[in-house]
């Protein structure tokens, strides 16, 4: 079965690849001229030079974090180590009465114990198990727990990279959204993230790379806003003082 | 010392069929600084009505008689930011006539919006007017937003004494004239005008004051409909009006 | 869910006239629109050097236009690489067929999409039904817009003209019981039901916000999460895309993520921003398992090249300019015609249509103010380019014969300076009829659209030219050139000359 569907699109890729050319050339004889194969220069690239300038030092980035994360709606806590962050957690899914809490399979999250502390409520690891339908598992779940690779300062955001470990759905499908957050990951712009993806370079990258600044929303009815339409409704962003402790 | 300096008036059709007062009040007012503005005929209309629906053959016909007035001038004042601009458009509608181009490029280097020349070239921003009026103020669309005449009808209006001046709501806003627009899409351009006049009547200013004559007209023409008594005037006659008031104010008071 | 959204019909004029009369419509459009307008200048205010940004955002996407087959040919071998099946449309029909073929060698029965004008422009969902695959709109406007059967009439609020009530209404019967009017419930309920949606289809169709070339990802800008549902849930994914939306690297997209979120809602940032490289990799729980990019032409291409209307490529599709047109406020989306509505619609539209007939008359719903080119995050200037789309249809012989002629005799009368001046002073006896009171009131001819609203000046008695030689006289006389003034006037020559006169 899948021999004839690897067949069909290995086709339809050919085909595309002839269009391809056609496409492009086509292009280029709009633009009068003959095809650039070459990588063309240009005298800038990303963000106007002054903004270069632009850094916070580490309490003005947390500051400001703060203030742009709670301001679109978020929470935003800090913890000396993992384990006041997973006592942060332990509460809110008391509060919330949860049944059941997903987590990406890293370490950092291993080691919040949440498993131990919350023996009443189901706390699973994202893809341990080959065999679960894992999305299925996160849309039951109401707490989502991620650890973010980045924290941005001056849009409010968090950044996660997905991986085996680190599925995508935990941040999205639960009701409820912790991110715990390495004091040290925190940087000041956008672009600081941005750029490393350019180094790192297309084969390193993972297949989704997602900005979460805050709980999710829509102003679509009168433009009357509302929270949690699609995403969790609820977000936490935890920031950990000292995330190897 | 010899005057070899010719400052010429572009006068604009609006101005000079419907409104001449403020070409005359313009001459006036320039002639207290010792400049009496030649006014070279041949001119008709900058174009612009043409140009902007389309018509660039009939478009160039206009603006010929423009860049043919005013070649031999140094310096060019016209009392309007909408007609000024569109002189500006000459280098591009002229592209396909390379020595008509060229003379467009002259003339938009020496072409000045009023308030422009007043404030930017004579550097004067305060002519001891006294206006003792409240006062709001629309700043026309092509002026501010094409030509960049932000800060120096405020300057001036700064410097009027006695004048009380109310910010208009959504000032901004375009008024719905757009020249041929409010004539082609005359319901739309209705809602506009009905809208930047219901925010001149919020002001409850006495007077209604801006820098092009074709919005002027088409904000006097609503507010007159609806029979709403707000002055409406050019700021050339605003502040010859506040100068000539203020020297007798000064003989009357001393 | 399963007809064509209702054509619309007539012409500009006369669409706007239903709008104009339409209350409700005037006052939502109002409200959002002001609410985003004055959220996008205080944002704009608070990250300061706003132009310098601007620029930056110009000339980024200046240069990937001009070299775009470098750019769309780097996108495409590198998305391949990913893992992802790139395909070339030249119409929208040739769209439609591959994304067909997919679904059909699916055999999927359902696609959850997320918002995309492109989808929109090619009229997607329409196909999809034909085939039996159920398409569904997840973000929250377009799905109510979807179920009301009309198609969106803002680039970002794609409801913006339904109050609570008809919303509440079109849920109501959705859900098959009545839902109060109120926000969040309506909005829950949508959320519970798109739940379900997502788990079980078939197919993830999304837009495309901007392409990233070097590494073959593309990111998608949102505030709902649905676009990540749809490229996160379903089996496989199919992304249209436009054929210039694209940016050569991720350090380039910082300046478009600074511009686009602002510029459309006034926020710092959308609260989901997704980059996504090629389908899941082998050992990843969730992403797509296979993954398509169609990339779009549709009139696109027709544009490069074109001096005047090159710069049309450059739109991020933010929605500012909607948001800062008068003429929009007034007559909403819907009025004007197309998929893509206020400034850039009115260009855009006939553009993409190669300037056909039917399509002409959106370049006369402006008043040319220039508010849209001052809003545009990349400065394209579509005040200009109305003006160049109203003389094409004038060099094209498409003109209404009426105002050819009259414009002929504008062209008559202002090219000579004595035809001119005859032709006023007949104007003036001639006007005698209609003057009362220094204005004209009478609603005939050319004056009944303007006097409808107005009271017309009248031809001056003494034209400006005729004061003239008597004003000079009286001035010449008696002025004296102030010294301080000639110095100030001597400069300013000399710096224009650059020092070289005299």
């Amino acid at each position: 079965m899948s021999n004839n569907n690897d067949q069909w699109l290995k086709e339809l890729d050919e085909q595309a690849k002839a269009k391809q050319e056609q496409f492009l050339n086509g292009i280029a004889s709009k633009l009068k001229r003959s095809r650039v194969t070459e990588k063309p220069q240009r005298p800038f690239r990303g963000a106007p030079d002054f903004w270069g300038q632009f850094q916070l030092n580490v309490d003005e980035k947390l500051d400001m974090f703060k203030r742009n994360f709670e301001a679109a709606g978020g929470y935003v806590l800090r913890a000396a180590t993992l384990q006041e962050a997973s006592s942060i957690i332990v509460e809110k899914a008391n509060e919330l009465q949860a049944k059941y809490i997903l987590r990406q399979d890293v370490a950092e999250l291993e080691r919040l114990g949440l498993e131990q502390a919350l023996s009443s409520i189901s706390v699973r690891s994202w893809n341990d198990d080959e065999q679960e339908d894992w999305k299925a598992r996160a849309a039951e779940a109401d707490i989502g727990v991620v650890l973010a690779d980045y924290a941005v300062a001056y849009t409010g955001s968090l950044t996660l990279l997905s991986s085996k470990s680190k599925g995508r759905s935990v941040s999205l499908l639960p009701t409820l959204l912790v991110a715990i957050i390495p004091k040290s990951s925190v940087v000041t712009k956008l672009g600081e993230v941005l750029s490393t993806f350019d180094e790192m370079g297309r084969e390193n990258l993972p297949a989704g790379i997602h900005f979460v600044s805050g709980p999710s929303r829509s102003a679509d009815i009168e433009n009357d806003l509302t929270i949690g339409v699609h995403g969790p409704g609820i977000v936490y962003a935890v920031i950990v003082d000292d995330i190897e402790s | 010392m010899v005057w070899r300096m010719k400052v010429s008036l572009f006068i604009t059709c609006l101005n000079d069929v419907v409104y001449p007062k403020v070409g005359e009040t313009m001459m006036r007012l320039l002639a207290k600084y010792g400049i009496v503005l030649e006014f070279p005929n041949v001119q008709t209309c900058c174009g612009q009505p043409a140009y902007n629906s389309g018509y660039w053959q009939e478009a160039k016909a206009a603006a010929k008689t423009i860049i043919t007035a005013f070649a031999d001038s140094d310096f060019v004042v016209t009392p309007s930011g909408s007609c000024a601009h569109m002189v500006h458009n000459y280098v591009d509608l002229f592209k396909d006539e390379p020595e008509w181009q060229e003379k467009a490029k002259q003339l938009q280097g020496k072409i000045f919006e009023f308030t422009q020349f007043l404030v930017n070239v004579l550097g004067v921003t305060d002519l001891g007017a006294r206006f003792p009026h409240k006062v709001t103020y629309h700043p026309s669309c092509h002026g501010t937003r094409l030509l960049g005449v932000k800060n120096e009808p405020m300057e001036l209006l700064r410097n009027v004494r006695d004048l009380e001046f109310v910010p208009l709501p959504f000032a901004e806003d375009c008024c719905g004239f757009g020249g041929t627009f409010a004539v082609k899409m005359s319901d739309i351009s209705g809602a506009m005008v009905t809208e930047k006049v219901d925010h001149v009547i919020e002001t409850e200013a006495e007077v209604l004051v801006g820098l092009d004559m074709g919005c002027m007209m088409n904000i006097a023409g609503h507010l007159r409909y609806r029979d709403k008594p707000v002055r409406v005037m050019h700021l050339i006659e605003l502040l010859y009006e506040g100068v000539t008031a203020s020297n007798e104010h000064a003989t009357n008071g001393a | 869910m399963s007809t064509q959204p209702t054509a619309l019909k007539g012409s500009v004029k006369e669409r706007a006239q239903l709008a104009l009369n339409n209350d409700f419509l005037r006052k939502a459009v109002r409200f959002t629109t002001e609410r985003l307008r004055s959220g996008k200048l205080k944002a704009a205010e608070e990250h300061g050097n706003w132009d310098e940004w601007r620029e930056r955002g110009r000339q980024i996407r200046l240069h990937t236009i001009a070299h775009l087959d470098y750019y769309l040919g780097e996108f495409a071998n590198n998305a391949r690489e990913n893992g992802v099946h790139v395909h070339f449309a030249d119409t929208a029909q040739d769209a439609i067929n591959i994304a067909i073929k997919i679904a059909a060698a699916k055999n999927a029965k359902s696609a959850v999409k997320s918002k995309s004008m492109v989808t929109e422009e090619i009229h997607l969902n329409h196909e999809l039904q034909a085939i039996d695959c159920e398409a569904i709109e997840t973000d929250l406007g377009e799905y109510i817009i979807q179920l009301a059967n009309e198609t969106p009439s803002h680039i970002i609020i794609p409801a913006i003209h339904k109050n609570r009530f008809q919303i509440a209404e079109l849920l109501s019967k959705d859900a098959g019981e009545e839902l109060p009017p109120e926000t969040s419930v309506l909005a829950g309920y949508v959320r519970k039901k798109l739940r379900e949606k997502f788990l079980q289809a078939d197919i993830g169709v999304t837009g495309c916000n901007f392409a990233i070339a070097e590494t073959g990802s593309m990111v998608l800008f949102e505030n709902e999460g649905n676009a990540r549902m749809v490229s996160t849930v379903p089996k496989t994914q199919i992304t249209f895309m436009g054929m210039e939306r694209i940016i050569p690297s991720w350090t380039d997209l910082e300046v478009m993520a600074t511009l686009l979120p602002r510029s459309a809602t006034g926020q710092k940032l959308t609260v989901y921003m997704s980059g996504i490289t090629g389908p899941k990799r082998t050992t990843d729980g969730d992403g797509p398992e296979e993954m398509h990019i169609i990339i779009l032409d549709n009139g696109r291409s027709l544009q490069l090249g074109d001096p005047e209307f090159q710069e049309l490529l450059n739109c991020i599709r933010c929605g500012a300019c909607l948001n800062a047109c008068p003429v929009y406020r007034h007559i909403g989306g819907h009025a004007y015609g197309g998929t893509y509505s206020g400034p850039i619609g009115a260009v855009l539209t006939p553009a993409l249509k190669k300037n056909v007939a039917e399509w002409d008359d959106i370049a006369n719903a402006s008043s040319l103010c220039g508010a849209c080119y001052e809003a545009c995050p990349v400065k394209i200037p579509l005040h200009d380019m109305l003006v160049s789309l109203r003389r094409r249809k004038v060099e094209a012989g498409r003109d209404d014969p009426m105002e050819r002629m009259g414009m002929k005799g504008f062209g008559g009368v202002m090219g000579n300076a004595k035809v001119y001046h005859n032709a006023l002073k007949l104007g003036k006896i001639g006007q005698k009829v209609l003057v009362r009171d220094g204005g004209i009131r009478a609603k005939i001819g050319p004056l009944k659209g303007w006097n409808a609203y107005r009271v017309a000046p009248s031809i001056s008695k003494k034209l400006f030219r005729e004061r003239y030689n008597s004003l000079k006289t009286e001035l010449g006389g008696t002025t004296k050139l102030d010294p301080a003034i000639a110095a100030r006037l001597e400069q300013w020559r000399s710096k224009q000359d650059g020092g070289a006169s005299h």
